[in-house]
């Protein structure tokens, strides 16, 4: 089929590889416009930054549904700040974080930062350890498991779970909650469904946290975060707190599930590189890295042109919807050499978009990364090799993935695994 | 609104106003200076905001935290006038605030 015919929110072959279909659209155009729908598709490293660092002429309020929903509104002028304020409201999603511009954004975010400072994580790091060491010793004892859904998910819920100092009581039920749910940008749209119910479910409970701790302060997480005050000195409604709360399980979840889904299909393809990472376990960080830049967890992330502007020397008219995609920007041959390859140790490799950049830039990324370091270091410790299973997936040269049917996401719906316990297995 | 001063790499200095409840770093990435990666984006995680205050605003800013310090003394260009922008609110900056984007590592 030509580029041309492809529809990149619904194609299955696209899904199974964004990587050739952005890169055919990189080789016409780093920003190019493919016939199917009124949507730029932005595929090259600089050209990705300069959006997602000009907040002023680039509006996130279509963060959520993506591109391929239309405008509630028809652009009109080459100004449609005003219009798209007045309509802001009848976009779905944009009670979410993720779609705030400007001052509103600013002050929500700041209410989750201090949760993310490195003191705050070494505070969460013993609780991490220790559950990713259990969780390890209990699927290498039974010598093999699904990854995703056994070890990822439950293990990402809980660690964002105890960051937020949600009671150890609580927090199987959010476990139950989020594991049952689909990951934003579904390509089935008819059968994207109730993942309004999970942030209800997680709602109710943060609000009566909220409301305890503002009445009852403590010594813990939640009093901090119940009585964040916006950088003005205001206080926040109960509202925006439970927001930003929710948000964050709503937008960790899936994202580091996937991460570490990602990071063990690259390991267990590689059974070199797995044994050296196991041998050297301080090389982990920079394969999470390397993972990032080429299967990050996230493909593509949306804006909007408030107005009439230019990028790198193209004319974007108001009211043009753009897809960035991060993961093609992540292979421009232009900012990194043999992109793609996996290659440890790349310069600057912190610069890949994978959690993107500017003021929208993945506020969790910090918890991201340590919390599947922690994890892989358990799994690589604990095992003397770890396979996919041929059962599951098929042989090497006719492997068997499913990837989650989602035009945002880039992860595997789940990863069999076997795993046979090494030198850490008995200790 | 508040005023600030950047220094730029090149040693252009730009002046302009800045939103007060917004953090220097968003304040400098806001007006267009397109030197600050800010790879975190502003959770005091990876010293890529870094810059020099002029040391006649030093005193006048509230203190580091040690997440901060322990960022900015891995950094080759630390010196004691070094922050973090993202972690200045441009509320706490006194009016006319000068800092200088430290070179790129």
């Amino acid at each position: 089929m030509l580029l041309e015919e492809r529809d990149y929110f619904t194609d299955r072959v696209v899904l199974k590889d964004p990587y050739d279909y952005f890169a055919e659209l990189f080789s016409k155009d780093p920003i190019y416009q493919p016939g199917l729908r009124d949507v730029m598709f932005v595929t090259g490293f600089e050209e990705a930054n300069a959006i997602l660092r000009n907040a002023q002429d680039f509006s996130s309020v279509i963060a959520v549904t993506g591109a391929a929903v239309p405008l509630p509104f028809k652009p009109a002028g080459d100004d449609i700040s005003e219009q798209l304020e007045h309509h802001r409201h009848e976009v779905p999603g944009s009670e979410i974080l993720v779609t705030y511009d400007g001052p509103r954004h600013t002050a929500d975010r700041a209410l989750l930062t201090s949760l993310f400072v490195p003191s705050r994580l070494k505070a969460n790091q013993a609780y991490m350890e220790e559950l990713a060491e259990k969780t390890v010793r209990d699927v290498v004892a039974r010598g093999k498991c699904e990854l995703i859904q056994d070890v990822a998910v439950p293990y990402v819920t809980l660690v964002i779970a105890d960051l937020l100092g949600v009671p150890a009581d609580d927090r199987d039920s959010f476990k139950e909650v989020i594991a049952a749910g689909p990951p934003p940008g579904n390509i089935d749209a008819e059968e994207r469904p109730h993942s309004d119910s999970i942030l209800e479910h997680l709602a109710r409970h943060f609000v009566g946290y909220v409301q305890d701790r503002r009445a009852h302060p403590r010594a813990d997480v939640l009093t901090q975060l119940a009585n964040a005050k916006y950088p003005d000195g205001t206080t926040p409604e109960l509202s925006a707190i439970v927001g930003v709360a929710v948000f964050l399980f709503a937008a960790g979840q899936d994202t580091s599930a996937k991460l570490i889904g990602n990071c063990l299909r690259f390991l267990t393809e590689d059974k070199a590189l797995q044994q050296q990472l196991r041998e050297d376990r301080g090389q982990v960080a920079g394969f999470i890295e390397e993972v990032l830049r080429l299967q990050g967890s996230t493909k593509v992330t949306f804006r909007v042109a408030r107005r009439k502007t230019k990028v790198a020397g193209r004319e974007i008219a108001a009211g043009q919807k753009i897809v960035i995609a991060l993961s093609a920007a992540n292979r421009d041959p232009r900012r990194w050499e043999e992109p793609n390859e996996f290659t440890l140790g790349r310069k600057k490799i912190q610069e890949h978009l994978a959690f993107g950049r500017g003021a929208h830039t993945c506020i969790g990324a910090p918890l991201a990364r340590a919390e599947v370091k922690i994890l892989l270091d358990r799994l690589l410790y604990h095992t003397s090799d770890i396979s996919l299973s041929v059962e599951k997936h098929g042989p090497p040269e006719n492997r068997r993935l499913e990837y989650e049917a989602s035009f945002i996401i880039r992860g595997l719906e789940n990863l069999h695994l076997e795993l046979k316990p090494g030198i850490g297995a008995n200790s | 609104m508040p005023r600030l001063m950047v220094v730029t790499r090149s040693g252009e200095e730009r002046s302009f106003e800045a939103n007060p409840s917004s953090s220097v770093m968003e304040a400098i990435r806001d007006s267009g200076i397109d030197e600050i990666a800010a790879i975190c984006g502003g959770c005091c995680s990876c010293a890529t905001c870094h810059v020099h205050v002029d040391p006649a605003y030093v005193a006048k800013l509230p203190l580091r935290s040690e997440d901060e310090y322990s960022l900015l003394h891995g950094s080759q260009s630390f010196k004691d006038n070094s922050r973090l922008s993202c972690q200045i609110r441009v509320a706490d900056a006194a009016e006319g605030l000068k800092v200088t984007i430290v070179p790129e590592e």
